[in-house]
C-alpha cells in the first residue's frame, strides 16, 4: 500500500515539477537565459486566477485567465526587460550573469508587488474537481480525480507544445532562433519576436502549473518557490535540452523526493533533491538527455 | 628590444611592489579611521556597521568568484552557513578562543568549498547556478538531521565582553563592531592581494575566454577549483561573523534569499572590483531602514511595510543591470 | 628605489590621531531605566512574524495588541501617559529578530518588550540586544517554550503562555484517563522545529510512548504527497489511532486535507495542537467542517467565538471598533489579553515608572492581574511562569471549542516531571469596561 502510494504520489508531484522544467527550459533554450522569475509570474497569475475565482465563482474561467495572463506577462517581461537589458549589456563578462540577475530582481519585485496588492495572507483554491481518493476494491488510493485531471492536462501540454516545435513553421522558427540566431536572422526570421514568443509559452505553461499546483496546497507570495528550486533542479537532471529532457528529470526528480520521504525520513526532501542532482551531474555533466553534440553551456 | 621588454617588466614588477605596499598602507588608514569614528558614535550606529562590515565580506566573496573569475553561485548562502557552525562548534564543543573560531570558520568553509569545487568543476553557468542553488536550500536543513548540530534551535555563539581593561562603558555593539571591521579589512586586503597577483590574472582571463586560457597553459579546471576554495572561505569568515553579531547560528539563519541579497550588493555596486564591496554592505543594511522610514512616511499598510524593502531591493538590482551593469563608477568614467 | 616620505608622514599622524582620539573620547552614560519613558507617552516594542507559516499564526497579534493600547488611551492612558507600541517583521528568522529587537532598543529606544515571538527568534534576539545588560523588561513573550522562565538566563523575561511541554503533557494524561482513547495506538506527526518539538519533548516527560517514533517534517516543507505517504503509513494500525499533530495551522489543513483525500477522517481520532489547532483558519484553508467536527484541541481561553464570556464579549467590542477589518478570532484575544495584563503592570509600577520598576510590579502582583485566561497567573518574586495548564475541549462544526463531555475541567502542571493535577481555580472578573483598575 505504502509502494502504491509513493509510486501515485511521485507521478502527481512530477507532473508538477514538469511544467515548471518545461517553462524554465523553453526560455533557456531560446534566450541562454535561466528566469528566475518564472515563479514569481507563476504565482502572479494564479492570484489573477484567484481573483477571478472570488469574482465568477468558476476554476475554469479563472484557468483560462491564468494561462493567456501568463502568456502577456511573459511577453511583456522579454519585450521590455530582458530585450534593453540584451541591448545594454553586450561587452564584458557580465552578459553572463546580467539577465540571470535581472530575473531575480524580477522575481523580488513581484512578489513584493503581490504582497502591496493581495496582502500576505495565506489564501486557498478550491480543486475544481473532487480530490478525494479513488476507491480501488475497497481501499482508497493517493489519486484522486484532480491528480488525474493534473496528470492529463500536463501530458496534453507536452504534447500540444512537441507538436507545436516538431510540426509547425512556428516551432522551427522558435528552434532555429534559439540554436543559431544569426543564421535564423539571415533567412529571415524576425528572431526578437520569436524570442518572444518564447517568453510568451513559458509564461502560460507557468500560469498553468500554478493554477494545477495551488488548489492542492495553498496560496502565498512565496508558494511557489519550493516549485522554482525544483522545476530548476529538474531542468538541470534533464539536460536542458529538451522538452522530454525536462519531463524526464521532473519525473526521475519527483520519484526520488517522494520515495525517500516515504521509505527513509519525511525530513530528508531538500537534501534528496540535492543528492540526486549531484550524482546525475557526477556521471553526465551535462544532464541525462543532453546529447554529445550540445552546444557548451 | 629584449633590453627594452626587460626594463619595462621590471619597471611592471616594481610598481606591483609599490601598489602592494600603497595597499596594505590604505586599508591600514582605514582601520585607523574606522578606531578614531568607533568612539564617536552610538551604539546602534556601530551595531549597524558591524553588520555593514560582514555583509561586504560576503559580497567580496562573490566578487571573488563570479566578478573575478566568472563563476556564478546561489549557494554562497550555504558557504556562510558552513562557516558559521564552524566556528560555533569550535566555541561551544572545542572551547577555544573566539578567534580561532572565526580562523576556523574561514579554514572549513574553505575546505567544504575546495571538495565541493572539484564536484562542480565540470559544470558552468547554469549547470552551476542550479547546483549550488540546490545547496542553498538542503544545506540548511542539515543541521536537523544531526543533533551535534543543534536542530532548529541551533547552537550558541558568544564571544563574550570586551577584555576589562577597555572598561565598563565599552559596549557589546563596539567590540562586534571592532572585530567585524577588523575582520573584514584584513579578509577584504586578502582578496584584493589575490585580485593583483598571478592568481588575479589567471581568474580574469579564464572569465573572459576559458577557451584561450586554456590553450595558454592555464589549468582551467584546477583554477576554477582555486578560486571557489578561496571564496568559500571568504564567504565562511562572513558567516562566522553574522553568527557572532546574532549571538548565534540556526538553519533559518541563511535562507536562500541572503545568496540573492549576496548577488544583489555585488552587482548593484560593480561586480568586477572591490571598491564597491563597502558600498554594497551598506545598501544591503540600509535599504530595510529606508523602506521602514518611507513607510511610516506615508502611513502605509502593514503589507505594504513588510513588503517595501523587498521591492526597494529587487528595484535596484533591475536598475543596476540596466543602467549599471559595470559597476556605478562606470558612469564616471570617460568613454574610451 | 624610491623612497615614500609621504605615505610614512601619513601614518605617522594617523597613528597620533588615533591615540588623541582615543583618549579624548568617552561614551555619555545612559538614563536606561527610563528610557521610552515620558511624561505623556510610554513606547513598546515587539519583535513579531508577519509572513510565512509563523505569520499566518500570529501575524493579527501586534495589531490585537495596539488596539487595546488604543483604548485605553481614549479612556485616560495609564497614570495619564499615552502608550505607543512599536511593531517590527521579523520574518521568524532569528538573525532578523536580531537585529529588529536592536533597533528597537537603540533606534526606537522603547521602554520594555511585549510579546516577543518565537523562541530561536527571541532565545537569539534576547542575547543579541543584551536586554538582560541594559536591563530591558521582556513581558509576556509568546512561546511555548519553557527556557524563557529560567530567571538566571533570561532575568528580564517573563512568559505567559503555557508551555508545549504542559500541553503535551495535559494531552498525555486526557489519552490516559480516557477509556476509549488509551487502549488505542497513538501516533505523533510534528513540525521540526519549536512548534512541533517541543511538544514531542513534553509526551515523554509524560512517559507516553506512541506506537511509532514520531513523524517529523520540515518547517514550510509539509507538501501534500508527504502527507499522503505519512497518512498512508500509519493507517495501517488497527482499531482507531489518536493522531496527535503538533504543528502550525497551514501543516495541520495539509493533513486534515489528505485524510480527507484517502477517507481516512473517520480511521483516526485527531488531537490538534493550540497553535495548529485554530479552527477558524482551519476552515479557511479549505479543510472540511464535517473533519473538523470532533477533533479535539486543548486551550488555556475561552473560545473566541463563545460570546457568553464575558472578556471576549468586551474584547471583540474594542476589536470592532479599533481594529477594524480584522476578525476575532483566537490570536486576537491572546494579544488582547496580553495588552490588558500590560496595562495592569504599568499602572501597578506607578507613576514613577523605571524598568526595575515595571519587573518588580509583576513579581509581586502578577498574579493578581484580571485576565482572559481560565488557568491561573504564576508570577512571583521566584517565578516567571504564566498560565501553567489547559482545559481540553472539542471542535464542533461550526469550529467552536467546547469543554470535553460538556464539563469545563482544569489541569495544571510544570514544563519538567511534575504531576498534572486538576485545578479549582476560578478566574477574575472582568474589570469595568475592560479597563483596569489595579
Amino acid at each position: 500500500m505504502q509502494f502504491t502510494t509513493a509510486v501515485l504520489t511521485s507521478l502527481s508531484s512530477g507532473a508538477i515539477y514538469a511544467l515548471m522544467s518545461i517553462a524554465l527550459v523553453l526560455v533557456w533554450r531560446s534566450t541562454r537565459v535561466v528566469n528566475f522569475a518564472q515563479a514569481g509570474q507563476a504565482v502572479l497569475t494564479t492570484y489573477i486566477g484567484y481573483e477571478v475565482i472570488q469574482r465568477t465563482g468558476s476554476y475554469w474561467i479563472a484557468l483560462v485567465a491564468a494561462i493567456v495572463s501568463g502568456a502577456l506577462i511573459g511577453a511583456f517581461i522579454d519585450r521590455f526587460f530582458m530585450r534593453p537589458i540584451f541591448k545594454r549589456v553586450t561587452s564584458g563578462p557580465i552578459v553572463l550573469i546580467a539577465p540571470v540577475v535581472a530575473t531575480l530582481g524580477l522575481l523580488g519585485i513581484i512578489q513584493a508587488i503581490i504582497g502591496i496588492v493581495w496582502g500576505l495572507n495565506i489564501q486557498s483554491i478550491q480543486t475544481p474537481v473532487a480530490n478525494d481518493g479513488f476507491n480501488v476494491n475497497g481501499t482508497v488510493i493517493a489519486f484522486s480525480l484532480f491528480n488525474a485531471f493534473v496528470l492529463g492536462t500536463v501530458t496534453l501540454t507536452m504534447i500540444l507544445l512537441t507538436l507545436l516545435f516538431q510540426k509547425t513553421n512556428i516551432g522551427l522558427a522558435l528552434r532555429a532562433s534559439a540554436y543559431s540566431p544569426e543564421i535564423a536572422k539571415l533567412s529571415g526570421i524576425r528572431v526578437d519576436a520569436v524570442r518572444t514568443l518564447g517568453w510568451a509559452i513559458a509564461g502560460a505553461a507557468g500560469g498553468l502549473a500554478g493554477m494545477l499546483y495551488i488548489p492542492g496546497a495553498s496560496l502565498d507570495p512565496n508558494a511557489m518557490d519550493i516549485l522554482l528550486v525544483f522545476g530548476f533542479i529538474a531542468a538541470v537532471i534533464g539536460g536542458l535540452e529538451s522538452m522530454a529532457g525536462a519531463v524526464a528529470g521532473a519525473m526521475v526528480l519527483g520519484f526520488a523526493i517522494n520515495f525517500a520521504t516515504t521509505y527513509i525520513s519525511t525530513t530528508l526532501v531538500f537534501l534528496t533533491a540535492f543528492a540526486i542532482l549531484i550524482l546525475v551531474l557526477l556521471i553526465r555533466p551535462s544532464g541525462l538527455f543532453a546529447s554529445k553534440k550540445s552546444r557548451s553551456a | 628590444m629584449l633590453k627594452h621588454l626587460a626594463k619595462k617588466d621590471s619597471a611592471k614588477v616594481h610598481s606591483t611592489k609599490h601598489a602592494t605596499k600603497k595597499r596594505l598602507l590604505l586599508f591600514i588608514l582605514a582601520g585607523w579611521a574606522l578606531l578614531i569614528i568607533s568612539n564617536q558614535v552610538e551604539d546602534l550606529t556601530l551595531s549597524r556597521g558591524a553588520y555593514i562590515a560582514t555583509f561586504a565580506v560576503g559580497i567580496a566573496s562573490i566578487i571573488l568568484l563570479t566578478g573575478y573569475s566568472g563563476q556564478l553561485s546561489l549557494g554562497h548562502s550555504a558557504l556562510m552557513a558552513v562557516g558559521a557552525y564552524a566556528g560555533a562548534l569550535t566555541i561551544n564543543n572545542l572551547k577555544w578562543h573566539p578567534v580561532i573560531a572565526l580562523i576556523m570558520a574561514a579554514l572549513i568553509a574553505g575546505i567544504f568549498g575546495l571538495i565541493l569545487g572539484i564536484a562542480v568543476a565540470r559544470l558552468s553557468g547554469p549547470y552551476l547556478a542550479g547546483t549550488t542553488l540546490a545547496l542553498a536550500v538542503s544545506l540548511p536543513s542539515l543541521a536537523n538531521q544531526f543533533p551535534i548540530l543543534g536542530g532548529t534551535q541551533g547552537l550558541g555563539f558568544d564571544v563574550g565582553f570586551a577584555p576589562a581593561r577597555f572598561g565598563e562603558e565599552f559596549s557589546q555593539d563596539k567590540w562586534f563592531f571592532w572585530i567585524a571591521a577588523l575582520a573584514a579589512l584584513i579578509m577584504i586586503w586578502f582578496v584584493a592581494n589575490i585580485a593583483a597577483s598571478r592568481y588575479g590574472r589567471t581568474f580574469r582571463a579564464m572569465r573572459d575566454n576559458p577557451t584561450a586560457a586554456q590553450l595558454s597553459g592555464i589549468n582551467v579546471a584546477r583554477e576554477k577549483v582555486i578560486a571557489f576554495a578561496i571564496s568559500a572561505a571568504v564567504a565562511g569568515l562572513a558567516g562566522g561573523l553574522l553568527v557572532m553579531l546574532a549571538t548565534g547560528v540556526s538553519p533559518s539563519a541563511f535562507p536562500l534569499s541572503l545568496s540573492f541579497s549576496l548577488l544583489t550588493g555585488a552587482v548593484v555596486t560593480g561586480v568586477y572590483n572591490l571598491k564597491g564591496v563597502i558600498l554594497g554592505g551598506l545598501v544591503l543594511v540600509a535599504i530595510p531602514e529606508i523602506a521602514e522610514a518611507l513607510v511610516s512616511r506615508i502611513g502605509g499598510s502593514e503589507d505594504l511595510a513588510v513588503s517595501l524593502p523587498g521591492f526597494l531591493v529587487s528595484a535596484l538590482l533591475i536598475l543596476a543591470v540596466m543602467f549599471t551593469p559595470n559597476g556605478p563608477g562606470h558612469i564616471f568614467k570617460s568613454k574610451h | 628605489m624610491i623612497r615614500n616620505t609621504r605615505t610614512k608622514r601619513i601614518s605617522i599622524a594617523s597613528a597620533l590621531i588615533a591615540a588623541g582620539a582615543m583618549v579624548l573620547s568617552t561614551v555619555p552614560a545612559q538614563a536606561a531605566e527610563t528610557t521610552g519613558v515620558t511624561a505623556t507617552t510610554i513606547k513598546l516594542g515587539i519583535s513579531s512574524p508577519k509572513t510565512g507559516s509563523a505569520g499566518l499564526v500570529y501575524g493579527k497579534l501586534p495589531g490585537a495588541m495596539k488596539a487595546y493600547f488604543d483604548y485605553i488611551n481614549a479612556n485616560g492612558g495609564v497614570n495619564g501617559r499615552k502608550i505607543t507600541l512599536v511593531a517590527r517583521d521579523d520574518k521568524y528568522l532569528p538573525t532578523l529578530a536580531a537585529t529588529q529587537t536592536k533597533n528597537l532598543i537603540l533606534d526606537d529606544k522603547v521602554f520594555a518588550l511585549v510579546g516577543a515571538l518565537g523562541t530561536a527568534t527571541h532565545a537569539r534576539a534576547y542575547t543579541a540586544a543584551s536586554l538582560a545588560k541594559n536591563n530591558v523588561p521582556d513581558l509576556f513573550v509568546n512561546t511555548g517554550f519553557s527556557g524563557f522562565t529560567n530567571k538566571a538566563k533570561y532575568p528580564t523575561a517573563f512568559a505567559v503562555l503555557p508551555s508545549y511541554a504542559m500541553e503535551a503533557k495535559i494531552m498525555a494524561k486526557f489519552i490516559k484517563d480516557n477509556p476509549t482513547l488509551a487502549p488505542q495506538a497513538s501516533f505523533l506527526i510534528a513540525q521540526d522545529d519549536e512548534f512541533g518539538i517541543d511538544g514531542v519533548g513534553g509526551f515523554k516527560a509524560a512517559g507516553h510512548t506512541f506506537t511509532k517514533p514520531p513523524t517529523l517534517y520540515p518547517q514550510g516543507g509539509l507538501t501534500a504527497a508527504l502527507a499522503e505517504g505519512a497518512l498512508t503509513l500509519l493507517s495501517a494500525a488497527p482499531g482507531k489511532p489518536v493522531l496527535v499533530l503538533f504543528g502550525t495551522t497551514d501543516s495541520t489543513a495539509t493533513i486534515l486535507k489528505a485524510a480527507e483525500k484517502l477517507a481516512l477522517t473517520t480511521k483516526f481520532t485527531f488531537i490538534a495542537g493550540s497553535v495548529g489547532g485554530d479552527a477558524n483558519t482551519l476552515l479557511a484553508l479549505g479543510v472540511k467542517a464535517t473533519t473538523v467536527d470532533g477533533i479535539l484541541a486543548a486551550s488555556f481561553f475561552p473560545d473566541a467565538k463563545d460570546s457568553t464570556d464575558e472578556y471576549v464579549k468586551q474584547f471583540t467590542a474594542i476589536n470592532t471598533k479599533y481594529n477594524k477589518g480584522v476578525t476575532f478570532d483566537n490570536i486576537v484575544l491572546q494579544g488582547m489579553n496580553s495588552a490588558m495584563l500590560t496595562v495592569q503592570a504599568l499602572r501597578a509600577a506607578g507613576k514613577n515608572l523605571t524598568r526595575t520598576g515595571l519587573i518588580k510590579a509583576i513579581e509581586s502582583k502578577g498574579s493578581t492581574f484580571a485576565s482572559a485566561g481560565l488557568l491561573p497567573l504564576n508570577y512571583s518574586a521566584t517565578s516567571r511562569v504564566g498560565y501553567n495548564g489547559y482545559w481540553f475541549g472539542q471542535l464542533n462544526a461550526k469550529g467552536e471549542l467546547k469543554p470535553f463531555g460538556g464539563k469545563l475541567s482544569l489541569y495544571t502542571t510544570d514544563s519538567t516531571a511534575g504531576l498534572v493535577t486538576a485545578s479549582t481555580f476560578v478566574r477574575k472578573s472582568i474589570p469595568k469596561n475592560g479597563i483596569p483598575n489595579n
